[in-house]
């Protein structure tokens, strides 16, 4: 199933200077900590001049959909997933 | 006389993502893979299925049929809806990789391209060699669990044919040697153009497979089974040689919204054709057009279709000028109480906007173009509708961001997006 959420969240992101990436690695979202597994893909969103960076993430229960604004550099949650048919 | 299979070397590839949307929600997001998934419209039940993943398809789910059918089929079908700039950044990526290959490539669709590589010398290996090189980097730097169909042959015709022959992750190649081989193995629907009336087209001239379909005489195509040129172009065609080669320039831009509420409220109706309107004029003044033409065309929800074009004498640029004439055109429909299910607008009779001598008075219409000029520019800045026309207030849910089936103009505005250079 998959929810909106919509909120500002707290995210511990890695640069590795040698893979040249990024990599949001822990969450933390309504005063639980998640630990990032994986990133399943990277995009990024215009909107006007704004640039969004799109992380779909994930651990071996939830997906998250998480969004960085290059303008205020604050980090949201737009989506959880379980990955179950609703 | 009889033409001969094109013997030349097979340089044209088509590549061809497998299950394009519901595979990347599964790279996205890991939990869905080997699931069965449905991209739809609507997660709702009367949306309609426009990409179901591969296990899904192993349940019956097709392209086309409603959420419900879906989920008859397979109860435990994982829906979701579509996501277009996530599936526009996939068809990106691809580009750049293919781009990379040849200076020829031809996007078909948003999943969809050919490669020509009849300008370009591949050293030291096949393009079966390249085929394999470019499925492996797709995997390496889109996703691992993306893949793709590649074909291989002499025509963009063939070689789409050959990408369709093994799915998902093949790679095949048609040339003159194997292509009896491969008509014996398919059918008349199967190949790319020809279905369920063509196919009885054929039928009544004993035309039953495509071998039949490949021994029959240039004449027997031309006079009797398709009664014109296409007829020849499909003799051509069916031997490996080039016809479909042509890029059309565009002749009009449109916007169609199938309505979640069905309604004939004149005044909802309006709102809605704005949208369309305004989403259609920004289109046409990115590309610098000014239009002639009008095109409305509404299906109702009792399956009978009206529409309607007018061409007008003065050109139309700003989204004000165009819509007055979309109402005018719209006010035409011979059944205004039926309830509308879907609705599109497009324009057409397409002029490049020449540079225009200021004047020394400024005219109504000068000045509104400018207004509409320097809104386009504070939407190209703060995102789409931030500033609108009054009509469209309280409708930033309505007439959803969309890809069109099959459509390459719509990936024009792509390729001119700053995002993407």
């Amino acid at each position: 199933m998959n929810e909106k959420i919509n909120e500002k969240i707290s995210v511990v992101t890695v640069f590795d200077r040698e893979k040249r990436t990024v990599m949001p690695q822990k969450i933390k979202w309504q005063g639980r900590i998640y630990i990032i597994d994986k990133i399943g893909y990277h995009h990024k969103v215009k909107q006007g001049k704004k640039l969004l960076h799109i992380f779909s993430v994930s651990n071996n229960s939830l997906a998250f959909r998480l969004e960085l604004d290059t303008e205020t550099l604050f980090w949201r949650l737009d989506e959880v997933s379980d990955g179950l048919a609703s | 006389m009889d033409l001969p299979l094109n013997r030349n070397l097979p340089l044209v590839m088509h590549i061809d993502m497998n299950s394009c949307f519901a595979t990347a929600e599964q790279q996205a997001n890991p939990l869905l893979r080997g699931k069965p998934v449905a991209v739809a419209a609507y997660t709702t039940g009367n949306g309609c299925v426009i990409a179901p993943s591969i296990e899904a398809k192993r349940y019956g789910v097709r392209v086309g049929m409603t959420v419900r059918e879906a989920r008859l089929l397979c109860p435990q079908i994982i829906v979701r809806p579509p996501d277009p700039p996530k599936y526009r950044d996939v068809h990106l990526k691809f580009s750049r990789i293919f781009k990379e290959y040849s200076p020829d490539v031809f996007p078909k669709s948003i999943d969809e391209a050919v490669l020509d590589f009849s300008g370009c010398q591949i050293k030291n290996k096949s393009l079966e060699d390249v085929g394999s090189e470019i499925k492996k980097r797709i995997k390496r730097e889109i996703g691992e669990w993306i893949s793709v169909s590649v074909g291989i042959s002499t025509n963009r015709f063939l070689a789409k044919l050959a990408a369709s022959l093994k799915k998902p992750d093949g790679l095949q190649t048609i040339n003159w040697q194997n292509l009896e081989e491969v008509y014996d193995r398919v059918t008349l629907i199967d190949l790319c153009g020809i279905n369920t009336r063509f196919q009885a087209r054929l039928n009544a001239r004993d035309i039953f497979t495509p071998l039949d379909f490949l021994k029959a005489s240039r004449e027997l195509l031309i006079k009797e089974v398709f009664q014109s040129i296409v007829g020849h172009y499909w003799y051509l065609r069916l031997r490996g040689w080039e016809i479909d080669a042509i890029e059309f320039e565009r002749k009009s831009f449109g916007q169609s919204y199938a309505l979640g509420k069905f309604t004939s409220d004149k005044r909802e109706l309006a709102r809605l054709l704005m949208k369309l309107t305004e989403k259609m004029g920004r289109r046409l003044r990115r590309h610098g057009y000014t239009a002639l033409g009008i095109h409305v065309a509404v299906i109702y929800t009792d399956y009978t279709h009206w529409h309607r074009g007018e061409t007008f004498a003065t050109e139309m640029y700003t989204t004000g000028e165009l819509f007055k004439k979309v109402m005018l055109v719209f006010n035409n429909q011979t059944h205004p109480s039926k309830k509308v299910a879907k609705l599109a607008v497009s324009c057409f009779k397409l002029f490049e906007k020449k540079f225009v001598q200021e004047e020394l008075f400024r005219t109504e219409k000068s000045k509104n173009r400018d207004v509409t000029d320097a809104a386009d520019k504070i939407n190209n800045r703060f995102g789409e509708f931030v500033i609108t026309p009054a009509l469209m207030l309280g409708m930033d849910d309505l007439v959803l961001d969309r890809i069109a089936f099959g459509g390459v103009k719509e990936l024009e505005d792509l390729y001119a997006s700053p995002i993407n250079l």
